[in-house]
């Protein structure tokens, strides 16, 4: 698993041997617990199929049947331990993924400096747009028919 | 056990099914098969059917009555041939070889008799019926009779009655009593008392071989009615021979029921050695099976749809967990995910997003606890994500000022929708979820974080302004404050207030005029709203020239304080230098005076904006070039090289000394000796205005020399000296107040007598005064160059 890849290598390489070994035995129990549910599903099917044919006398018929409705309650819940496990290590991967963690922070204080900066520099441009917008207005002005008419008044 | 039902003696086995039936029935309940006996038409016809035939045997181990055709017990399996002697032996014969060597076998003939006191059977043969007479002769007759009722029948018709031949028994008893001699009373027949034995024996009667007996007797009457025809004559005059007969027929009746008694004891003897279920027919079978498949498939039905149930949750909880995590990592790659150890409460799973930003703040001033920092997280009925927000979670500085009839600025919530897609996120939609809403639900609680994050920061802004409004510095006048407001006072006549106000939802009409009137002192409260109804907007528009417009106020002070932060972070990654740091710190501790004096300079430059821009419209000659510099304190007009510098609250009016050209003709960078006065907002029209027209009457003076003129040039005068002494003098005159134009001109003719000196401007009634009004610059020009010719005329005329 790669979770447990990193945290193995992480772990090699960090604190110390023991929190490797921590790890892998920590993956021997998720992989074991999969296993067993997922046996836990074979078997009971299985064993489900084989109650499912027709005796003769009654009474092992409706023993069979009960024994069915069991089977089926055990899968069930062979399943949902499975689902409890799958979110487990969702969590896990969530709060101990350091590796994909840090790159997370990383890419986001990139991408925020870059934002920055775009910002600065839209910024810039604005004022100066706003500058030559102003130069050019007063020229304007000040050479229109408005002034000089006022300039002829005087 | 018998099949649960008593079984009477006179219960009949079906021989084909071996079913048990009623004695009444006549036919077997179960398959249907007649009972042995009803059908009388042709015994011999019917094959084992239970009758006395000849040749039937008693088996010697289990004296069980056998038919002829059989060759060994059909109980106990022995065969027939057994030794006669041990056939006598068990029944307690004597074995007479003499007689029973040749007669005594086990083969029943037809009119074989048992004696009842000896037990033997006997023959049917008159000599043995003889003997036995003798031996009853010899001996004396004691005859056991039981109380058997013995009634010889005649014949049972269908109905079943039972005719009996007038009584033949009695002669029986009374022939004994006459033998016997002396009557025995306990002898007498007992024939009449109807008891339970006589009852049983009687039904025991009805079986079967009633008539069979009946024909057999008859037979054996008719064999004896032969004999005794036959015999008749010899045997008339022995009187008991009648006696005899009837005796042996008794006998022979007697000895069938017996029989029979036998029999039915050595089946009633019989314990059940096993229950056997009746053997089913064929459909029975094969109904019995369907039953059982049957309800077997309908438990595998059930079982089917209770997977298919449990298949259903289990899916539709996957998906669930799928959205939630999948989300939830999606939003952890921007935000920080912390997870609780203690459950916190009904609904959470414990996850929380940490909104607080460590990193830029000092513990110390935190004086404001953040409850709000941490949003924690709920699971919604579909899985997704929902954010349970904390109370006053967004809040903003708002910065409005008290002074002028303005309110508080209109700002809507960036996301208004989110407040109700939060709340109610599957009244609309509750089909399946499809991936474009996880992703605009993803979208949706990003914005409401980044909100929930904004407000938090700007909550720490508006904590650090408090913070540093306690430290007196110049600038800062803080004139109130509330627990959520302050308010300053800025420049001379104007302050804001800012304050954290709570944006709430765009359908809250909140009357936000009134904020503005309360009052000179101008405590506004922060619940109101931060909405602006629409037509504030003229006001807004009004005010927008005299002052600048909160919302970049808001921005500035947002950006000043987010510079602070991101300094100080940035030092401290950058640089482990304490000394640095403090110094840097002490600097940017003023950020709110920063703040203050950057808002009064703004006032301030605006307004003396607004007077150079009066004066400009009505010079015609004099044009205004904005030189905006970047930086926030200084704002400069340049303006015929009159440049007006406004620092702080200070105009700086400078201009160029005595050289220099007009803008208007041209731009000459002859700068030399700038003259540059201080002045205030009141003082700066005249003052400008002074500059102004002496420049032009600097530039008259340049012109003039050029000519060749003789010019001197005073304040704001110019001096063209003609000949005789006279002086003409032209003379600015400022007024700003002068709507027409702000500065005019007067010719003043000085005549070389007067020695009054200086000019004196008192009154206009000198006739040497002659008021020019305003004169473009061309009509100057034009006007210098004429007093020239003229003087140079006069000059050159004299």
């Amino acid at each position: 698993m790669n979770k447990a890849a990193v945290g193995g290598g992480g772990g090699g390489g960090g604190p110390t041997a023991a929190a490797a070994v921590a790890a892998a035995q920590k993956q021997k129990t998720l992989l074991q617990r999969v296993d067993a549910d997922v046996s836990n599903l074979v078997d009971n099917f299985s064993h489900l199929v084989n109650l499912a044919r027709v005796n003769d006398p009654p009474v092992r018929n409706s023993q069979e049947a009960f024994q069915m409705e069991i089977r089926a309650a055990r899968m069930v819940q062979a399943a949902e331990s499975l689902r409890n496990l799958v979110s487990e290590l969702k969590q896990t991967a969530i709060f101990s993924g350091f590796g994909s963690l840090n790159d997370n922070v990383d890419r986001q204080v990139a991408e925020f400096n870059r934002l920055e900066e775009g910002s600065e520099r839209l910024l810039e441009k604005v004022g100066e747009q706003a500058a030559a917008n102003l130069k050019e207005l007063e020229a304007h002005y000040y050479s229109s028919v408005l002034r000089s008419s006022q300039g002829d008044d005087g | 056990m018998s099949g649960g039902m008593s079984r009477k003696p006179g219960d009949w086995v079906c021989r084909s099914c071996e079913y048990v039936n009623f004695c009444r029935r006549d036919s077997c309940q179960r398959c249907g098969e007649h009972k042995l006996g009803v059908e009388r038409l042709d015994y011999t016809s019917i094959g084992g059917s239970w009758d006395v035939k000849p040749g039937d045997w008693y088996c010697s181990a289990c004296r069980v009555h056998n038919y002829a055709n059989r060759p060994s017990c059909f109980k106990c399996g022995a065969s027939k041939d057994d030794s006669a002697s041990a056939i006598a032996s068990s029944w307690g014969f004597r074995c007479d070889t003499a007689s029973g060597a040749a007669n005594c076998s086990s083969s029943w003939k037809s009119g074989d008799w048992i004696c009842s006191r000896t037990h033997r059977p006997g023959e049917s043969s008159p000599a043995s019926r003889s003997k036995a007479m003798e031996e009853g002769g010899r001996r004396r007759i004691s005859i056991d009779l039981d109380r058997l009722p013995i009634k010889r029948l005649d014949a049972i018709d269908e109905i079943g009655n039972e005719q009996f031949p007038p009584c033949a028994s009695f002669p029986l008893i009374c022939l004994l009593t006459d033998v016997a001699g002396a009557p025995r009373p306990e002898l007498l027949p007992p024939c009449r008392d109807v008891s339970h034995e006589e009852k049983r024996l009687g039904m025991i009667r009805r079986i079967d071989f009633s008539s069979i007996v009946a024909d057999s007797v008859g037979t054996r009457k008719k064999q004896k009615t032969t004999p005794k025809e036959a015999a008749p004559a010899p045997q008339q005059a022995w009187p008991w021979q009648g006696f005899v007969e009837n005796l042996q027929l008794a006998h022979q009746e007697l000895s069938v029921i017996i029989d029979l008694i036998n029999t039915v004891e050595a089946n009633d003897a019989v314990a059940v050695s096993g229950m056997q279920r009746p053997k089913q027919l064929p459909n029975e079978t094969l109904s019995d099976l369907a039953v059982s498949a049957a309800t077997k498939l309908q438990r595998l039905r059930n079982l089917g749809r209770y997977f298919k149930q449990s298949s259903k949750a289990l899916e539709l909880k996957v998906s669930r967990e799928a959205r939630f995590y999948g989300s939830l990592i999606r939003l952890q790659q921007h935000w920080k995910l912390k997870r609780q150890r203690v459950l916190a409460g009904p609904g959470s799973d414990g996850f929380s997003f940490d909104l607080l930003d460590n990193t830029s703040s000092d513990t110390t001033m935190l004086s404001r606890p953040l409850p709000n920092a941490l949003v924690r997280i709920v699971r919604e009925n579909a899985g997704l994500l929902a954010i349970q927000r904390p109370p006053k979670s967004f809040r903003c500085i708002s910065i409005s000022y008290t002074g002028t009839n303005f309110s508080s600025r209109s700002k809507k919530p960036l996301k208004g929708n989110i407040y109700n897609s939060v709340e109610n996120p599957q009244a609309n939609k509750k089909e399946a979820l499809t991936d474009e809403d996880v992703n605009s639900w993803v979208k949706d609680t990003h914005s409401v974080l980044r909100e929930i994050h904004q407000s938090i920061f700007l909550e720490q802004v508006f904590d650090r302004v408090n913070h540093e409004s306690y430290c007196t510095s110049p600038g800062i006048h803080v004139t109130g404050m509330l627990e959520d407001l302050l308010q300053l006072a800025v420049g001379q006549d104007t302050s804001i207030c800012m304050s954290l106000v709570s944006v709430k939802k765009e359908d809250d009409f909140l009357d936000s005029r009134g904020l503005s009137q309360k009052g000179n002192n101008g405590f506004t409260h922060s619940d109101s709203s931060a909405l602006v109804v629409n037509n504030e907007k003229d006001e807004f528009n009004q005010n927008n020239l005299e002052v600048p417009s909160p919302v970049g106020l808001e921005i500035y002070l947002v950006h000043i304080f987010h510079k602070n932060s991101l300094v100080r972070l940035k030092e401290k990654n950058f640089s482990a230098s304490r000394v640095a740091v403090t110094g840097h710190a002490a600097t940017e501790s003023c950020g709110l005076t920063h703040f203050c004096k950057t808002v009064a300079h703004r006032i301030f430059s605006t307004k003396v904006l607004a007077e150079i821009e009066r004066l400009v419209s009505r010079i015609p000659y004099v044009q205004l070039l904005s030189h905006p510099p970047w930086h926030s304190r200084t704002s400069s007009w340049p303006q015929i090289h009159t440049k007006i510098v406004v620092k702080d609250d200070q105009v700086t009016v400078s201009g160029e000394g005595a050289l220099g050209t007009l803008c208007s003709f041209g731009i000459s960078a002859d700068g030399s000796s700038m003259d540059s006065y201080g002045c205030d907002l009141d003082d700066l029209p005249l003052i400008l205005l002074q500059q102004i027209a002496g420049q032009i009457i600097r530039w008259l003076h340049d012109e003039a020399l050029i000519v060749g003129m003789k010019v001197s040039r005073d304040f704001l005068c110019l001096y063209l000296e003609l000949d005789q002494g006279d002086m003409l003098g032209l003379v600015a005159r400022v007024d700003p107040d002068d709507v027409n134009g702000c500065i005019s001109w007067w010719m003043i003719m000085e005549d070389g007598m007067a020695d009054d000196g200086k000019f004196s401007t008192n009154s206009g009634e000198y006739k040497n005064r002659r008021f020019l009004g305003h004169l473009s610059l061309e009509a100057l020009y034009s006007m210098l160059m004429d007093l020239v010719n003229v003087s140079t005329n006069s000059l050159g005329g004299s």
